[in-house]
């Protein structure tokens, strides 16, 4: 059963230079429980897209299912709690000026989740549930690694109790060694919780170990989809070829995967 | 608390700074108890002692009816410096609300408020101050009144500036995403990560009220007599220059002081406060 | 070969509030004529300082402690004057940064900003013959309409072209030694790929040095003949890149590479927790000129 559906999802910015198609007609569905990966270069609309799935963003035309509802740009809080964001951006997705702790409180304040009186625990246990210690509610983000904020801005979002997370580069700005444990963590929660994951990434080589099905954009297009199986194996795509063509990788099996794919083209 | 120290002390103009702040809210506070004639603050006449200068019973002189100097200006530090923090206290809150407002919210919001500071900030400050204290009545409250109207517009304009460039950090965006409302996102987000910037700027503009207000009075647009002020205490003794030197000399010292030292101190909080300009 | 650029028993500290914070402790690097270098490590290890101790930046920072030799074509760069240090900078050693169109100046011309690069070489340098020394450089980076590029803004130019631009300005002047840092990192994975791929092959045709600084295993494999690992200040392990990633020895090094997803698909990988084999001596694969 699809979780979130897009059907014929228009985006259109005017701009001093014409009109920019960020994203142009795409449809697409998400089941639940899966990891789809949204996988393109920069202008390829993939973050207009998140905006849109996230309703900070109004589409132009088209239409954002949630568990077959059509939900209007203005959201209602329930519409808005199931649906969370990751970034990228590990130092500025928290707030310097706040603790890590009222950072993560927001949503439950928000949604009223929990008692008042309990709030303060669920943060704690919300923390520790992505690996931090409960006492690191009260510190300063500056006093925080990038895997560390990184892990807060998980907790914040699944404090919310969301059914989806739109995970935007999560781990691209973290070192080769954070980034494998924040994305076993992912891999875990989504197990654990039965979340749902829209994936957003440029990084083939994540793609290939988390997520389910991938769907590849370029300029606002959606020009190929599948399973991560055929993506990698068979890509029907021009352009999905040349983008796991350019991964930069280090293994011999690896390069001959590449070359294979490369002669085919 | 300790990191700031060791900045201040690694910084010794700010300590000078905090140092001279200290001397004046604490003249200004004790001046009744440290004054050597407290009653010289008022309409006091004694012309055995007019206009004598600096002497071991009054260190910075008599004024021409025979007032003494040092206990004057203790009283008139009293004037500016209340002056001072209510002027900033009504124009900062005012202007940070336009500012934040305005710089958050874009579009319509940004475009009203932020015309309405750019048609105050087009008038030449002292000439609004000089113009609204024609019509008014010369007296303290209003001399306040003029210095404010005048100031909160800065206010507006910097934290403005600062949550436009903020409205596009992550954090903002991941409040958006949960549906924090407007006024949680712009005063309990945005907001704290304006307030170094205010809180500098405010010690550096309490030296700049006190010369616009000492301006004012200078020209007989603020503080009446007998009420100590500096300003107008330098324009009556500018007549009375080379001979009365003393008359000037002192209360223009004590205005340098007091702005010198707001402004090192000021420096010395950005520092410690991490404000870029 | 002698080494052209040869870092002994470098160390450095930063004086800070509370002391001095140790950041290198005592690294040694040498890099032959010619020869490409990786310096591959995490955020925070001290590859990017190395680098700026190289280009005799750091040695100008009030609060920076440095200790060791840094040898550049048999000269101590520490041992230099300020204004002998900057002459070599965009002369005999250049570099490459991060994002190309931030690196450029936006307001001037690109043809503008290339004449100023060749003339820190040749102050007598005539207009014709830089246009002419130009138009061939962008050539070799396979801009097939130099003189459109020569008259452009860097903001109206793709980050690709930008990249392309940056590199035949660091190569304009025959430099020695070229440092890249994290070169490209800000662009598209494609355009990454197109523009090491072109960099690689000129300075080969150049027989320029290149000091690669990068926190990317896989651009490091393509792209070095030779790899230091640093890890918090520490070389771990060094070899000839093909020795090294086929037989990682260091417990560092052999994290690295494990953490490093695969597109053959291994799944995610289990990743050791930072222990004290992280610290242990640096193993050397040989292979040093």
């Amino acid at each position: 059963m699809s979780l979130l559906s897009l059907e014929n999802l228009i985006k259109t910015f005017d701009s001093p230079a014409g009109k920019i198609h960020a994203v142009r007609d795409v449809s697409l569905e998400v089941t639940q429980g899966e990891c789809l990966a949204i996988v393109g270069e920069s202008g390829s609309g993939k973050t207009t897209l998140a905006n849109m799935i996230l309703g900070i963003l109004a589409q132009t035309s088209g239409n954002v299912l949630f568990n077959d509802t059509v939900l209007s740009p203005k959201r209602t809080p329930d519409q808005r709690r199931h649906i969370q964001l990751v970034q990228q951006n590990p130092l500025s997705s928290l707030n310097p000026k706040r603790s890590v702790g009222a950072s993560v409180r927001l949503g439950l304040d928000t949604y009223g989740i929990g008692a008042r009186a309990d709030r303060w625990q669920i943060v704690e246990q919300a923390l520790e549930a992505v690996g931090l210690p409960a006492n690191m509610r009260k510190r300063a983000p500056a006093a925080l690694s990038g895997g560390q904020r990184q892990r807060v801005g998980i907790a914040r979002a699944l404090a919310c109790e969301p059914e989806l997370l739109v995970l935007d580069e999560p781990t691209s700005a973290l070192d080769v060694l954070v980034q494998a444990r924040v994305l076993r963590l992912l891999n875990e929660l989504r197990a654990s919780r039965g979340l749902t994951y829209v994936f957003i990434t440029h990084d083939l080589a994540v793609v290939r170990n988390i997520a389910d099905r991938v769907a590849v954009f370029q300029s606002g297009r959606l020009v190929e989809s599948g399973t991560t199986e055929q993506i990698f194996t068979q890509p029907q795509a021009e352009y999905t070829r040349k983008l796991i063509g350019a991964v930069p990788v280090v293994d011999p099996d690896e390069m001959a995967l590449r070359d294979k794919l490369a002669e085919s083209s | 608390m300790i990191r700031a120290i060791r900045i201040l002390a690694a910084n010794p103009l700010s300590l000078v700074g905090v140092i001279l702040v200290a001397l004046v809210v604490f003249a200004a506070i004790f001046a009744p108890w440290i004054a050597p004639f407290p009653t010289h603050n008022g309409a006091v006449v004694d012309f055995a002692f007019a206009n004598k200068p600096p002497s071991a019973r009054n260190w910075m002189g008599t004024d021409l009816v025979g007032r003494d100097l040092f206990s004057r200006i203790l009283y008139a530090y009293q004037i500016s410096l209340v002056l001072g923090v209510v002027v900033l206290a009504i124009a900062a809150p005012v202007g940070t609300i336009f500012g934040l407002l305005a710089g958050y919210l874009g579009g319509w919001a940004e475009a009203i408020l932020m015309r309405i500071v750019d048609v105050f900030l087009s008038i030449p400050p002292l000439v609004l101050a000089i113009a609204m204290m024609g019509v008014l009545e010369p007296t303290l409250t209003n001399a306040m009144l003029a210095v404010t109207v005048m100031w909160w517009p800065w206010y507006a304009r910097l934290v403005y500036a600062i949550a436009r460039s903020e409205r596009e950090e992550g954090y903002v965006l991941a409040a958006e995403v949960i549906g924090a409302g407007t006024a949680h996102i712009a005063f309990r987000e945005i907001l704290p990560n304006c307030l170094p910037a205010i809180i500098t700027k405010m010690t550096l503009d309490m030296g700049f009220v006190i010369i616009i207000a000492s301006s004012l009075s200078f020209l007989g647009l603020g503080v009446q007599p007998p009420t100590p002020d500096l300003g107008s205490m330098v324009a009556e003794g500018a007549r009375y220059l080379p001979d009365s030197w003393w008359l000037t000399v002192f209360p223009g010292l004590a205005i340098l002081i007091a702005v010198f030292g707001f402004n090192l101190m000021g420096d010395g909080l950005r520092e410690v406060l991490g404000v870029d300009e | 070969m002698s080494a052209l650029l040869s870092i002994s028993d470098l160390h450095l500290g930063f004086k800070g509030l509370s002391g001095i914070n140790n950041v290198l402790h005592g690294i040694s690097l040498n890099i032959a004529q010619g020869e490409r270098v990786a310096l591959v490590g995490e955020s925070g290890s001290g590859k990017s300082v190395t680098a700026r101790i190289v280009l005799g930046l750091l040695q100008e920072t009030r609060s920076a402690r440095i200790s060791g030799a840094v040898k550049f074509d048999g000269n101590d760069i520490s041992a230099m004057n300020p204004k002998a240090r900057a002459a070599l900078r965009g002369t005999d050693m250049s570099m490459i940064f991060q994002d190309p169109t931030s690196s450029l100046n936006p307001a001037f011309t690109i043809g503008r900003q290339f004449t100023e690069v060749l003339r820190r070489r040749d102050p007598s340098m005539g207009a014709d013959a830089c246009q002419e020394r130009a138009t061939k450089m962008l050539g070799e980076v396979s801009i097939l309409d130099p003189n459109r590029v020569l008259n452009a803004y860097a903001f109206q130019l793709s980050g690709g072209m930008n990249q392309r631009v940056m590199i035949a300005m660091a190569l304009a002047n025959r430099p020695k030694l070229l440092l890249a840092d994290e070169p490209g990192t800000a662009l598209d994975v494609s355009v990454q790929a197109q523009t090491l791929t072109l960099m690689r092959n000129l300075v080969a045709d150049h027989g320029t040095a290149v000091l690669f600084i990068s926190h990317n295993l896989g651009v490091v494999r393509e792209f070095a003949d030779r790899v230091y690992v640093i890890y918090r200040g520490n070389i771990v392990e060094d070899g000839p890149t093909q020795a090294l990633f086929s037989d990682p020895r260091h417990a560092y090094t052999r994290a690295l590479m494990s953490a490093v997803p695969r597109i053959t698909g291994a799944g995610l990988p289990e990743v050791p927790e930072v222990s004290e084999d992280f610290f242990a001596p640096q193993i050397s694969h040989g292979g040093v000129a």
